[in-house]
């Protein structure tokens, strides 16, 4: 009989107390700094570029195959101009974040990635970099044109100029 | 009251009963809003949450949109069940509950129909609504609705007596079985220990105050309400009888159940807190009203704060504990009866 | 005078009622699903029916790097992800002899701890709507979103965190993570005392759990009970103190056994579980060194050839990864002991003679959960 009292007064206590609720889409708490949501990848203003140079470290450090990507270029100056992650199948579980070895690939505060289909879940280089405050245009005009450079640079040095078409696509 | 409603219809006896009853029912579905909407709010406080917030200011039209919601909801009747019963069954569970209202005195004067015998009729039509239960969980064909029904029946019926005994105490009291007069029998004012002033309720003296505490507990197993709603034990049987129930008719179970559950609290302002306490017209039944829903309030903060019993722990404790109580309430309070008029009644 | 005719005296044949009970059913803790047979409100038999939420995580294991099958782990028991990829990570670390940096193995039981604390409190909270007291619910929820914002701030997750890598941990916690942990100690501590006031000194959860479902310590050993379900029958077993792993054999805690084996016992072992675990966190940011958190290993690891078991404590019991290595880059074969499935086989033993109503308290305090029964 006593612990029932005690047990009411408990609930009054709580009753008068401050509530904890959140009124989500108005309210929102905010998020960690290493709170793993949306995916980005990083946007490098001073080369107007992405960070990312198609090494695919993320896609092998991947345990369900989330990424395709095509890199242009070589060396530090290459670059991708086609990158998708299909989310459907990612764990969001940081493994290619932690694999990249470029600060590229990012995860961001966002948590809210519902779609109405599943092909919403696949988010190709615009969206991703988007989400990071980038310009995937840009990025791939910065990235043909060092290509370009390059291409031109070995060019000049085979003289020649027979190789030229040789490297311009690899995964 | 009485007066502007017979004057309006011209006082054709059966006009009056429609009156009335159409005033009550449209005065249990207003306090079953209430109610919802006070049972949310509280529920919510209680657990540290906000309760409804979005649908008006502070959510008051939560219920108002959950009753429209309600009403154009597809009525669902499964192929295999018993379709006959299960259309009626709603009805038998809520039809005794907007009855028994017809006897409620609001306040001075403010009653559908008074007559000598109300005790009487309200225990007796209140029982029928069980049967509504059992031909809802029978009817429905589904196995956890047949176990939420015959739970209700072995309930209702066990705590029916306990709550008997209990308005037996204030009949013996009272010497009437006619809502009015218990009313009556306690406006006025008395000093507790020669000093302390307090009004004339039966809960204030001593064999009575035995018999509202009986009363609590048989009406919050008759409402099914938490440490005894087995009937429909939400993580045991789902919602138990009315499980398969939707749209309008699921409404009336949900009705009935408010309802019932402010006619207790209001039958216990009548029986044990001295009803409308000698105020008259609306401000007698404003009071009357107030102390009904702190009652209604404390049976949710119950509801909020206890754990469910077992259906054999239930039953024993009506049986063994509670109707012996019970009996034990009568005898004393007879006693009590018999001293105070020196053995002459 | 007529004598009356004698009764006819005939015996009654009654039907047992099949009950599904699940796999949609809100007491059975995810995808279970029960064939009860009543009789009335009696069970005469009770045949737990597992497999709906069978993914193949086993399986899993035998075609991917070591590092890629951590995220997995995670899905297995999901209210306490962290003891999954501890323990796997340790398989992997037996396995490979890679040693973990002394401030890994204290974080490593820092997280734990929380972990465990977490799961307990959603036990707490479930048990507490299975005999009806739907606010303990939400009070644990209340409590559990504290250590999951904890977490979060460490891990960047609140469910599936995947915070264990071979070898130690991916990061170090952030700035001023253990002062909050601590000020989460200090605030547990009274809410525990609160849960206590509400809902274990009830004399309606009192009679609803003493004497319900109980397992006496001999049936205990030999159904193979494990974690509070063990120790609620009286046997003071637990990984962390008699195979000490991580930083467990410098810290001082108890082992909490209760001596009546019914559901009551069990529920206080764990109520008393969270207790230590608050206790042990305290110690563990004492007695936190410096140094590294991860032994580098290379970036496709390939553990040598042989066997490994490891064996952790998990909120719900012992939970243990064999791994099989043939040299590769991924394990042969790898098989997980999960405690809720081993504790699950004691239900029918219980079930049979009870209530409904008991059958479904008897579950909630075996705490089960579903990712890892059926894997």
């Amino acid at each position: 009989m006593l612990g029932f009292f005690q047990g009411m007064r408990v609930t009054m206590g709580n009753m008068l107390k401050k509530k904890v609720t959140i009124q989500y889409p108005t309210q929102r708490r905010p998020v960690s700094a290493r709170y793993r949501g949306m995916f980005y990848l990083k946007w490098n203003e001073e080369k107007q570029r992405l960070n990312c140079v198609g090494c695919t470290l993320c896609a092998q450090a991947c345990p369900t195959d989330v990424f395709q990507m095509r890199k242009v270029g070589k060396g530090t100056d290459a670059g991708v101009d086609i990158f998708t992650m299909d989310l459907g199948r990612c764990l969001f579980c940081d493994l290619c974040v932690e694999a990249c070895p470029f600060d590229a690939i990012y995860m961001g505060p966002e948590y809210e990635f519902a779609t109405y289909d599943r092909d919403g879940c696949v988010l190709d280089i615009h969206a991703l970099t988007k989400n990071g405050g980038g310009d995937s245009l840009a990025n791939e005009e910065t990235i043909y044109r060092l290509a370009k450079e390059a291409e031109e640079k070995a060019a000049a040095k085979a003289k020649p100029g027979e190789e030229s078409a040789k490297e311009e696509e690899s995964e | 009251m009485k007066g502007w409603i017979d004057s309006l219809i011209g006082g054709s006896p059966w006009m009056l009963a429609v009156v009335h009853g159409v005033i009550l029912l449209l005065f249990i579905l207003n306090t079953v809003l209430l109610m919802v909407y006070l049972e949310r709010k509280v529920a919510g406080f209680i657990q540290s949450r906000l309760g409804p917030m979005r649908t008006g200011p502070y959510g008051i039209l939560q219920t108002v949109a959950d009753a429209i919601k309600l009403l154009i909801k597809e009525d669902v009747i499964p192929t295999k069940s018993d379709r006959f019963l299960m259309v009626i069954a709603p009805f038998f569970v809520f039809i005794p509950t907007l009855v028994i209202f017809s006897v409620m005195p609001f306040s001075e004067g403010w009653i559908a129909s008074d007559f000598s015998l109300a005790l009487l009729f309200i225990i007796g039509a209140s029982t029928i609504s069980i049967m509504g239960i059992l031909m809802a969980g029978w009817g429905t064909n589904n196995k956890y609705s047949l176990l939420g029904g015959l739970r209700s029946a072995a309930q209702l019926i066990s705590y029916e007596i306990p709550v008997v005994l209990a308005a037996l105490c204030i009949v013996f009291y009272v010497g009437s079985l006619s809502t009015v007069d218990i009313v009556h029998a306690q406006s006025g004012s008395w000093r507790f220990l020669g000093f302390l002033p307090l009004p004339k309720w039966h809960i204030f003296s001593l064999p009575l105050f035995f018999a509202a505490l009986i009363y609590f507990i048989g009406q919050l197993a008759e409402t099914n309400r938490t440490p005894f709603d087995l009937p429909e034990a939400e993580s045991e049987l789902v919602s138990g009888f009315n499980t398969e129930y939707s749209g309008m008719r699921f409404a009336f179970f949900f009705l009935a159940e408010f309802g019932n559950t402010f006619f207790a609290a209001a039958l216990a302002v009548v029986l044990f807190f001295g009803g409308w306490d000698g105020l008259q017209g609306i401000w007698g039944a404003l009071w009357f009203l107030a102390k009904a829903f702190l009652l209604v309030l404390v049976m949710m903060w119950v509801r909020w704060t206890l754990p469910r019993v077992r259906i054999d722990q239930m039953l024993n404790f009506a049986w063994k504990l509670l109707v012996p109580a019970g009996i034990l309430a009568v005898v004393w309070t007879f006693a009590v009866v018999v001293y105070k008029s020196g053995g002459q009644g | 005078m007529t004598t009356a005719p004698a009764l006819e005296t005939r015996e009654i044949i009654t039907q047992g009622m099949m009950l599904n009970m699940g796999p949609q059913h809100p007491s059975t803790h995810g995808v279970l699903r029960l064939i009860l047979t009543l009789d009335g409100e009696e069970v005469v038999d009770c045949d737990p029916v597992i497999g709906y939420l069978h993914r193949g995580i086993e399986k899993f294991a035998e075609r991917r790097p070591y590092r890629h099958y951590i995220p997995f782990t995670d899905r297995l028991d999901y209210l306490c992800s962290l003891a999954n990829n501890h323990s796997y990570c340790q398989a992997v670390e037996r396995l490979a002899w890679i040693e973990v940096p002394e401030r890994a193995q204290y974080l490593r039981v820092a997280l734990l701890e929380l972990n465990r604390i977490a799961s307990h409190l959603v036990f707490l909270g479930t048990f507490g709507s299975d005999v009806g007291a739907t606010t303990v619910f939400l009070y644990a929820f209340r409590e559990r979103e504290h250590v999951l914002d904890l977490l979060e701030e460490i891990t960047g997750a609140r469910l599936t965190y995947n915070w264990m890598r071979i070898g130690g941990l991916p990061a170090d916690m952030p700035e001023n993570w253990d002062k909050g942990v601590l000020e989460f100690c200090d605030y547990m501590e009274p809410r525990l005392d609160e849960n206590d006031r509400l809902l274990t000194n009830n004399r309606i959860f009192r009679v609803r759990t003493e004497g319900v479902g109980v397992v006496s310590a001999d049936e205990a050993v030999s159904y193979g009970l494990s974690g509070p379900t063990l120790r609620g029958s009286g046997i003071r077993h637990d990984i962390r103190k008699f195979r000490p792993y991580e930083a467990y054999d410098h810290l001082d805690f108890q082992v909490c056994t209760e001596s009546g084996g019914d559901v009551f016992s069990r529920y206080r072992v764990r109520i008393q579980e969270m207790r230590e675990s608050v206790k042990v966190l305290r110690q563990v940011f004492e007695k936190l060194p410096e140094g590294p958190i991860l032994t580098k290993t290379g970036k496709l690891l390939k553990a040598p050839a042989g066997e490994a078991y490891s064996q952790v404590e998990s909120p719900r019991g012992e939970l243990s990864f064999y791994m099989r290595s043939d040299g590769g880059t991924d394990p042969t074969r790898l098989h997980i002991r999960a405690p809720s499935f081993c504790n699950l086989t004691v239900l029918r033993k219980l079930a049979i003679g009870t209530k409904i109503a008991d059958v479904v308290v008897i579950l909630g305090s075996l705490d089960i959960v579903l990712g890892e029964v059926d894997r």
